[in-house]
């Protein structure tokens, strides 16, 4: 699997990737050299970007933008991806390509089995009506609608009867915590409200996909807190498999089964979050994984090392495996032994050992 | 008001530093060389024999389309079924009309307005149509109500689909837009001339001219609409799978829906205006009684019959506008500043019970045939008006023989202002002078395709034999034009700085806004007599409204943040005024002057009816007499250039105002 772009070949990659050897048969989403280009010499803004050339100069030069450049990533089913970039990094333009809102100039798509590059307009519309949903960062509402219909659209597209359509809308309201709201029109509903309304659109159609173009971006903290961690159990529940856009880093890092980071167009580097955070691949990386609060989003178990044949002792302490690392601290410092980490069921997983997380710490510091 | 299509090498990015051809800088020596051989040689008004003698072969056509109205086959296998058609449409519309008991107008537009603008309202709607009642109009009213439904909804079939393909196709709105503009410079009046050509006087031809006329705002609207659909809410239909027709009638078309119905409340307003013009070629109707009392001079006769249109137009006005308004407040937007005070709940339950009730007696009225307006209720109020303009006239005139009244002051802008700038543009400056500064105009004000095109239209407007009438328009014009930017742009700015100023004059303006524009030569001929005062007077108030509203719209955009800057550097109110807020206001500023010259300019043909003179006279008398279609068509030919000219002109001007915009 590619996991970094041209520029970046250089960098020692990162090895160990919990998708790089996911089989074929369960990639959901698959995309393979994906070029967009704005603009008409196409062909000749590509050989420049193949050859190295900056994006200004490529500008400069052809008068195109290359706004993304040779992106290729598998999702397996029930993986949430998350793409992380600052504006103006493509990362936009890369989730309209793969679905295909807009057209991708050059490259390979596939989700769910059909490819979706040369699908003619009615196959492009039953996989959008049967399998994939988006969430969009200004919620994309229809004001004229109430919550109900809003939620119901893409079952009305698909030509589901009303009543069946409205019992399916107001079960997903529930799920979303949006019980009752039905009849309202959405722009009498807060920020935080109007993006449960979207995601309750998106869910409505039952998708195997989720497309999200920084849904949470539009809200203010707190309530983008909570969204998150909604998603996260919504997720635990629901096991789609989830493409996932953000300009926050901590975001991706609560969010993520793996991340790429995404800067002028290209990955330059795609990972879990604990190889992000511990073996970041170039400075502009390193400088995302600085201001991370690290202790904050990793979980305990992501540093935990196998029982083996280590005889775990009834009085060391305990943790489980969703608790973050911060959680872990206290226990860590206050006594020189390993934390173990359970799962649900009490049943031990794995031990914390307190020098690997001063070392992760500790390189997150540098 | 919309971008024009102007293509002239400085069009595409005005303000920015202009790069001058040399043809365009031939063209301006040809100009000023065109303005020096005027002066030197003084050759004064156009000469008479370059007239191209337009009038005769249309004279010609016009008496052998009458000769030929029952036996050629373009009449009998097209336009006359044609003609028969659209007058049993109108002659059935207003027979279901009719068949209603009377009692049911005054309460259901009692109820309606009550319902969109409340109890006020509701009760004032009640009492107008009474009286249109008690004044003994309700059948010139439903003459003129069944023209206008017809007209709104042929406009309406016809405007919403063109809107649709316009927003489709971005070609097609290339050619329709420019149209469009076109046929908003146009006044009224002018539509009227090829129709009566056509089809002779009658109701069909003013149904169509009133279809034509009233068309572009709900075309323009909609293809606005379409286009302000927000990107986001397109993607989100289109990612679920929609088809483009799917996203066009769940998604697009309801999101565009405020701007449709406001497309369709100003096509209404236009038609309404248009009906009621229309009575100068037969159309019937309440316009006319107006245009009959007016010709007979009386002021009572025509203030009732003008007082039923403006409660008509009103009454129009305030539903189509509350129908859009309500829809936007059931979904809990902010509602219109204009909509009123929200409902109470019970008033809603009360408004169902009378409403059915009504609808109960109406069925049921209809049947028995309560369907004339009784004669006990009617009362004229004609007499009285008629005192009151007789006192005025005595009194008001020439106050205490004072120098002081309409009179002197009718006198003061004769002798002052109109006469010496007639002259002055008809023989003071000579001809070719004339032309040359206008097509220095043009290329300073956009640049070589608008130079040449005023150039062009000057000179046709010679070439039609109507080069001094024109300028006799002109001066009417430009008086006008001054007189009301003189009133308008100090209450535009007190509106501005003063919101209980705002609050104040804004019913005030809406009133005056929404009453047609014939209508108001009947005040004004009661104070002014007949002449060209009460054209130049009737225009000024008609285009007051716009004025005011476009100079305070201007000054409220200039952020507040730009004010507290100026402030705080220790500018005075009145430093801030003129350095600050106007210069970043001018391009509305000009918009405004746009809006009032067109206005002023289609009032100031109409008031060719009291004794205007001019340009109008001409169209008047082609509506009047088939004899003299020749030269109406040539005056309302130089009508359109003298308008396209004006219009071009203060557009190019409003563009090169605006600052550069961001990179």
């Amino acid at each position: 699997m590619d996991q970094t772009s041209p520029d970046s070949a250089g960098i020692p990659a990162v090895q160990t990737m919990t998708g790089a050897d996911a089989d074929a048969a369960e990639t959901t989403v698959s995309v393979t050299g994906l070029w967009k280009i704005f603009g008409r010499k196409v062909d000749a803004a590509r050989e420049l970007a193949e050859s190295g050339a900056e994006r200004d100069r490529i500008q400069a030069e052809t008068g195109c933008l290359v706004a993304v450049q040779d992106v290729s990533f598998h999702v397996h089913a029930g993986e949430t991806f998350v793409v992380m970039g600052l504006s103006g990094s493509g990362k936009s333009t890369l989730v309209r390509c793969v679905s295909r809102l807009i057209e991708p100039t050059f490259g390979h798509m596939e989700v769910c089995g059909t490819i979706l590059a040369d699908a003619s307009d009615t196959a492009l519309r039953d996989l959008r009506r049967s399998k994939m949903a988006m969430v969009f960062q200004h919620f994309g509402l229809f004001p004229h609608r109430r919550v109900v219909d809003n939620v119901a659209y893409g079952l009305e597209v698909q030509g589901v009867a009303r009543d069946e359509r409205h019992e399916r809308a107001r079960e997903v309201l529930t799920t979303v915590g949006l019980d009752g709201w039905g009849d309202h029109y959405p722009q009498q509903l807060s920020g935080g409200m109007q993006q449960r309304v979207g995601l309750a659109r998106a869910l409505a159609v039952e998708p195997e996909v989720l497309f999200f173009d920084e849904p949470f971006s539009a809200l203010d903290p707190l309530i983008r807190r909570d969204m998150q961690d909604e998603l996260v159990a919504l997720q635990l529940e629901l096991q789609r498999t989830i493409v996932f856009i953000t300009h926050d880093f901590a975001e991706a890092l609560r969010l993520a089964d793996r991340i790429a980071i995404m800067r002028d167009g290209a990955f330059t580097q795609v990972g879990t979050p604990l190889e992000i955070l511990t073996q970041p691949a170039d400075d502009y990386v390193r400088a995302f994984t600085q201001d991370a609060p690290i202790a904050k989003v990793l979980p305990a178990c992501s540093l935990m090392r196998p029982v083996g044949d280590v005889a775990v002792e009834e009085s060391w302490p305990r943790t489980t495996e969703t608790a973050t690392l911060e959680s872990a601290l206290p226990f860590l410092l206050s006594a020189h032994r390993p934390v173990v980490v359970c799962n649900a069921g009490g049943d031990p997983l794995g031990l914390l050992h307190p020098h690997d997380v001063a070392a992760v710490l500790e390189s997150n510091l540098r | 008001m919309s971008q024009t299509a102007e293509a002239g090498p400085a069009a595409a990015s005005p303000g920015a530093v202009r790069r001058r051809t040399p043809f365009a800088v031939g063209l301006a020596a040809a100009a000023v060389a065109l303005v020096i051989v005027g002066f030197v040689a003084s050759v004064g008004a156009f000469p008479e024999s370059w007239n191209l003698g337009l009038a005769d072969p249309i004279d010609r056509t016009r008496r052998w389309l009458i000769n030929n109205q029952t036996s050629h086959w373009l009449y009998t296998v097209l336009l006359n079924p044609l003609t028969d058609l659209a007058d049993a449409g109108i002659r059935q519309l207003e027979a279901v009309l009719r068949w209603f008991p009377w009692y049911v107008y005054p309460v259901f537009c009692g109820l309606g307005l009550w319902r969109v603008r409340g109890r006020v309202a509701g009760t004032l709607g009640f009492c107008g149509v009474v009286l249109i009642g008690m004044t003994d109009l309700w059948q010139q009213g439903f003459a003129t109500l069944a023209l206008m439904g017809v007209a709104v909804f042929l406009s309406l079939l016809a405007g919403i689909p063109l809107g649709i393909a316009a927003w489709r196709n971005d070609r097609f709105a290339g050619v329709l837009r420019p149209t469009l503009d076109a046929m908003q410079t146009m006044p009224g009046f002018v539509y009227l001339i090829p129709f009566v050509l056509l089809f002779g006087i009658g109701r069909v031809p003013a149904l169509i001219a009133t279809v034509i006329f009233a068309l572009p705002p709900v075309v323009r609207l909609t293809d606005v609409g379409l286009r302000n659909v927000p990107g986001p809410m397109v993607e989100a239909s289109e990612m679920f799978g929609a088809t483009d027709r799917q996203t066009l009638r769940l998604v697009r078309i309801p999101a565009a829906r405020p701007a449709i119905l406001a497309g369709t409340n100003q096509t209404t307003m236009l038609a309404m205006s248009m009906v009621v013009i229309a009575a100068f070629i037969g159309a019937g109707g309440l316009g006319q009684d107006v245009l009959r009392a007016m010709r007979d001079i009386d002021v009572g006769e025509a203030s009732e019959a003008g007082i039923a249109i403006v409660i008509m137009a009103i009454i129009l006005d305030r539903f189509t506008r509350g129908i859009a308004t309500l829809g936007e407040r059931g979904r809990g937007q902010e509602p219109d500043a204009h909509a009123g005070g929200s409902l109470r709940a019970a008033d809603t339950t009360a408004i169902r019970w009378i409403a059915a009730a009504t609808a109960l007696v109406a069925l049921v009225g209809g049947i028995v045939g309560h369907n004339t307006f009784p004669e006990w209720l009617q009362w004229h109020y004609a007499p009285y008006i008629n005192d009151i303009t007789a006192w005025a006239r005595d009194n008001l005139y020439d106050i205490g023989n004072s120098g002081i009244g309409t009179g002197p002051l009718s006198d003061f802008i004769t002798v002052y202002m109109v006469t010496p700038l007639r002259e002055l543009l008809s023989s003071g400056i000579p001809w070719p002078a004339m032309i040359g500064l206008g097509v220095l105009g043009g290329l300073l004000a956009r640049g070589v395709t608008l130079g040449l095109g005023i150039g062009v239209a000057l000179l046709g407007i010679g070439w039609l034999g109507m080069w001094e009438l024109s300028m006799d328009t002109l001066a009417q014009t430009l008086v006008a034009v001054a007189v009301t930017l003189a009133i308008a742009v100090p209450l535009g700015i007190q509106a501005s700085h003063s919101d209980r100023f705002q609050k104040l004059i804004d019913p005030v303006l809406d009133f005056l806004q929404t009453i047609p524009s014939f209508v108001l030569l009947v005040p004004v001929i009661t104070l002014f007599h007949v002449g060209r005062i009460p054209g130049i007077i009737a225009s000024v108030v008609y285009a007051l409204p716009a004025a005011v509203h476009y100079t305070d719209l201007g000054l409220r955009r200039v952020p507040a943040e730009v004010h507290e800057a100026a402030t705080s550097f220790g500018a005075t109110r009145w430093q801030r005024l003129r350095r600050v807020e106007l210069p970043l206001a001018a391009p509305e500023l000009m918009v405004a002057v746009n809006q009032v010259i067109m206005l002023v300019l289609a009032m100031v043909v109409i008031a060719g009816l009291v004794g205007g003179g001019g340009l109008g006279l001409e169209t008047v008398n082609a509506l009047r007499r088939s004899d003299a279609v020749g030269r109406g068509f040539e005056a309302g030919i130089a009508i359109v250039l003298l308008a396209g000219i004006l219009d071009r002109l203060t557009r190019g001007v409003a563009d090169r105002l605006r600052p550069p915009a961001a990179a």
